[in-house]
């Protein structure tokens, strides 16, 4: 295993204030302190070249685990263990094989050409000459960024910029890859060429890839496992498939129908969720779904019916709704 | 150790990237000097000695304050409290890299560059007024001035460095600041040699550090101290730089514990 956590806790003393001047002032004083369980005894493996999504609300939790990963945060009370290291120690043979990239934060030189940063990350990472200039000529291609190289990292646009810290954060090849948010930010076009990147790189290196994101779409389109994490608890930890069958408890029928039909009349076969004639959308309890469509066939003229999994999004958004219950 | 070198040249380009501001900067600096520099022969007019100064000391001091001030103040530290404040650290810890060497080349690239203009502006300024200098002859004594230096370059950067580590545990960053500006300013010899003060007044302000960034280098220059004067002035330095040497150490190890601990 590359990475192994086990019962990892993270909490946090966050100091309450009140409202207003008065507020202000009774906190200096007398400060009231929260203890906040980030990560709440959480545990999981995960194998070299794996690309593992972690997704969950904000606030889930996600990025205090990558943080405790990557070194940049003590661990309240658990084991973590990533390449054999204690992330924590921050050891330079641990450093120089992991990336954390965070789509809010950068490492760029910000007055400078983002060949700076390369070629500063090229010192440090001790990359050789002729490995350091295939991998950012690799990268460069990959990402189409060729003529941007020489352009100071300010008069980037934001997508350009994610692109260059991406090169940035894997230009010594890194064993592990952490990605908080890649795609935060950026237009349809520019996710999707990100999350092109990332796939191509991951199959073609090999890296173990660690990925957060709100973002559905990045998630599905890349992970085959993920990881859901809210108020610090794992929720689920699996193949995106099975998770459909876990938690989607319905299915949808869609009917396109061959004449009017009076919407209460649906209603007897299933929750009616939206009706638009021809078209009507019922869900129906997934152990009942074929009942359900038989029922519709023979009662209703119906000129198609197709039984459908619901949205990933709105089984996430059942799961999530039902974890805060 | 080439990475290091790699921090420097990146600093002299980023310094190249915003010309009129480093250009302004040393105006800045200039104008600062003329003013004390016609201040102080307005006021040796028809003076031979003042304050056991003679007027080409006085000048000769007035001078060495803006090459010492760039020397010894001319630092990138203060960056490191931003980064502190907006988690930027983070981007430093996760690299292979000694975090206290990355500041040394960080300022080591700001000096030499400040360091040369300031000692072109030196050269100018002379030319122009061909002002009474005092040249120090005994090699001994312009060693000893160099130690000194040294010494105020070191504790002026642990000095800068504490300064942005209080970034750990709060906010305000930029108070603390200032307000060191003011009294390095007033107690560290910028506007005036410190023993123009009043007796009291200069003994306090000689157990203090800031006395040793700018004003002793140059006294130890001038060649006016006695030897006791000297052992006690490099005593008083070299306990700071130890002094501040643990204390750097120090509260990076607990402010980087509170760092890792809330994680910006």
């Amino acid at each position: 295993m590359i990475i192994s956590v086990s019962r990892l806790t993270k909490y946090y003393q966050v100091h309450k204030k009140e409202p207003g001047l008065l507020g202000s002032i009774r906190s200096l004083v007398a400060r009231k302190y929260e203890t906040v369980k980030a990560v709440d005894d959480i545990s999981f493996d995960i194998a070299e070249g794996e690309l593992v999504g972690f997704i969950g609300p904000n606030g889930a939790g996600k990025t205090t685990t990558l943080k405790c990963l990557s070194g940049l945060l003590y661990p309240t009370s658990g084991d973590v263990k990533v390449l054999g290291y204690t992330p924590f120690e921050r050891k330079n043979p641990f450093l120089k094989q992991i990336a954390l990239v965070m789509g809010q934060k950068n490492q760029l030189w910000w007055d400078l050409p983002a060949v700076e940063t390369f070629l500063l990350n090229k010192e440090i990472y001790e990359i050789p000459k002729d490995q350091y200039k295939t991998t950012l000529n690799e990268l460069v291609e990959l990402l189409e960024v060729g003529e941007l190289l020489k352009v100071q990292v300010r008069k980037l646009s934001l997508g350009e910029r994610m692109k260059m810290e991406l090169i940035a954060a894997l230009i010594h090849s890194p064993r592990v890859l952490f990605l908080d948010e890649p795609t935060i930010g950026l237009d349809v076009v520019m996710q999707k060429k990100m999350r092109d990147f990332i796939a191509g790189y991951n199959q073609l290196h090999k890296s173990t890839i660690l990925l957060t994101s709100h973002y559905m779409e990045d998630v599905r389109q890349l992970a085959k496992r993920v990881i859901i994490i809210d108020h610090g608890k794992i929720i689920y930890d699996g193949k995106l498939d099975s998770l459909v069958k876990k938690f989607a408890k319905h299915k949808v029928l869609s009917v396109v129908l061959d004449e009017y039909v009076a919407p209460e009349k649906l209603s007897e076969v299933g929750e009616l969720v939206s009706y638009d004639f021809p078209k009507a959308v019922i869900r129906v309890p997934r152990s009942a779904s074929n009942v359900a469509a038989a029922d519709l066939l023979q009662k209703f003229p119906v000129d198609d019916l197709n039984i459908e999994e619901p949205d990933i999004e709105d089984i996430i958004r059942d799961v999530f709704t039902k974890s805060k219950s | 150790m080439k990475k290091y070198f790699q921090i420097i040249k990146g600093t002299w380009a980023e310094h190249m990237e915003y010309r009129l501001n480093f250009v302004l900067w040393r105006v800045r600096m200039v104008m600062q000097l003329l003013v004390a520099y016609f201040l102080w022969s307005a006021i040796f007019t028809n003076k031979q000695q003042l304050f056991g100064y003679t007027q080409s000391m006085m000048l000769t001091y007035v001078l060495f304050v803006n090459v010492v001030r760039t020397i010894v103040g001319g630092t990138r530290t203060q960056d490191i409290g931003v980064m502190i404040q907006s988690g930027e650290l983070s981007n430093y810890l996760i690299r292979p890299l000694n975090f206290f060497r990355f500041a040394i080349s960080r300022d080591v690239g700001d000096k030499t560059l400040n360091a040369l203009c300031a000692m072109g502006e030196f050269l100018l300024l002379f030319a122009l007024f061909r002002p009474e200098f005092y040249l120090q002859s005994n090699v001994f004594i312009i060693l000893a001035s160099l130690i000194a230096l040294s010494l105020s370059i070191i504790m002026f950067f642990e000095f800068s460095l504490l300064l942005s580590f209080l970034g750990f545990w709060t906010n305000e960053i930029w108070a603390p600041r200032f307000i060191s500006f003011v009294l390095m300013e007033f107690l560290g010899g910028v506007l005036f040699p410190l023993d123009v003060l009043p007796k009291a007044l200069f003994s306090f302000a000689q157990i203090l550090p800031f006395g040793y960034f700018i004003y002793f280098p140059i006294k130890v220059y001038l060649g006016q101290l006695s030897s006791s004067d000297m052992i006690g002035g490099f005593s008083v330095s070299v306990f700071w730089v130890v002094f501040f040497w643990y204390l750097v150490h120090a509260t990076w190890k607990r402010g980087l514990r509170v760092y890792t601990a809330v994680g910006k």
